[in-house]
């Protein structure tokens, strides 16, 4: 049996991705994710919220939706009207040197969840995170 | 409420990050702070992270930019590291720039202070 999924809206703005960190940990603990699950997937999330703020929306006003699925593990689906994600950046997220102060995000994300999935669906971005249980 | 405050131990500065989440909202406010602190360029300062229980990029990044603003070759510690900070300097390899202790008084006593 699959939980109905849990959905909040925040306001895109850097001072609203805990609300998700929170809202992700809760679900995660709620599905049995061990700490270090949690840890990754609280990372993650919040570098791709983080993204959708900056360069999704570049500051702009805008919304992030949420979506928890827990299934085997937890799904968490982040959809924004935003930029599109540029492919090639997702695919193969730039390595950067000991002294970048910007530009590790997209290869924490990868480095912290199970599956990474992403799609551009007329003018809405989707992307998944998913982090199994166990 | 300061994102820190600073102090100085003999030639070593103390950096206590105030805030729970160091993340890409309060990065501004530290960085700013940083830059106003540094401008005596210290070659060694010890960043006590005890009250930091999530750390993202860009609050890492903040943390690079801070070893640049310092007199070259400086060291940075950090101290009192939680798992999930830990995780993400583990992640981005930078465990390997910056040297982690325990607590900051462990970091004094290594970097000579």
């Amino acid at each position: 049996l699959v939980a109905e999924p849990r959905v909040l809206r925040i306001p895109a703005l850097l001072g609203s991705v805990p609300i998700l960190a929170a809202v992700v940990r809760e679900e995660g603990e709620a599905e049995g994710l061990g700490e270090d699950a949690l840890i990754d997937l609280e990372l993650a999330v919040v570098e791709a919220a983080n993204n959708i703020v900056a360069h999704g929306y570049a500051d702009a006003a805008g919304s992030i939706e949420l979506r928890a699925v827990r299934d085997t593990g937890l799904l968490i689906e982040l959809i924004d009207v935003g930029s599109p994600i540029p492919a090639s950046l997702l695919d193969n997220p730039p390595t950067v040197g000991p002294d970048a102060e910007r530009g590790r995000g997209l290869a924490i994300i990868r480095s912290c969840v199970d599956r990474l999935d992403y799609e551009r669906d007329g003018e809405t971005n989707r992307l998944r995170l998913f982090k199994a249980r166990g | 409420m300061n994102v820190a405050s600073f102090e100085h131990r003999g030639d070593i500065l103390h950096v206590r990050i105030e805030t729970e989440r160091l993340d890409a909202a309060a990065a501004p406010n530290l960085k700013a702070a940083l830059e106003r602190q540094l401008s005596d360029k210290p070659n060694r300062a010890i960043v006590d992270l005890r009250q930091v229980a999530f750390l993202d990029s860009t609050g890492l990044g903040v943390l690079v930019a801070m070893l640049k603003m310092m007199d070259q070759p400086g060291i940075l510690a950090i101290a009192g590291a939680g798992p999930a900070v830990r995780r993400l300097l583990q992640i981005t390899q930078l465990d390997r720039v910056f040297r982690l202790f325990d607590t900051p008084d462990q970091a004094q006593a290594a970097l000579g202070g």
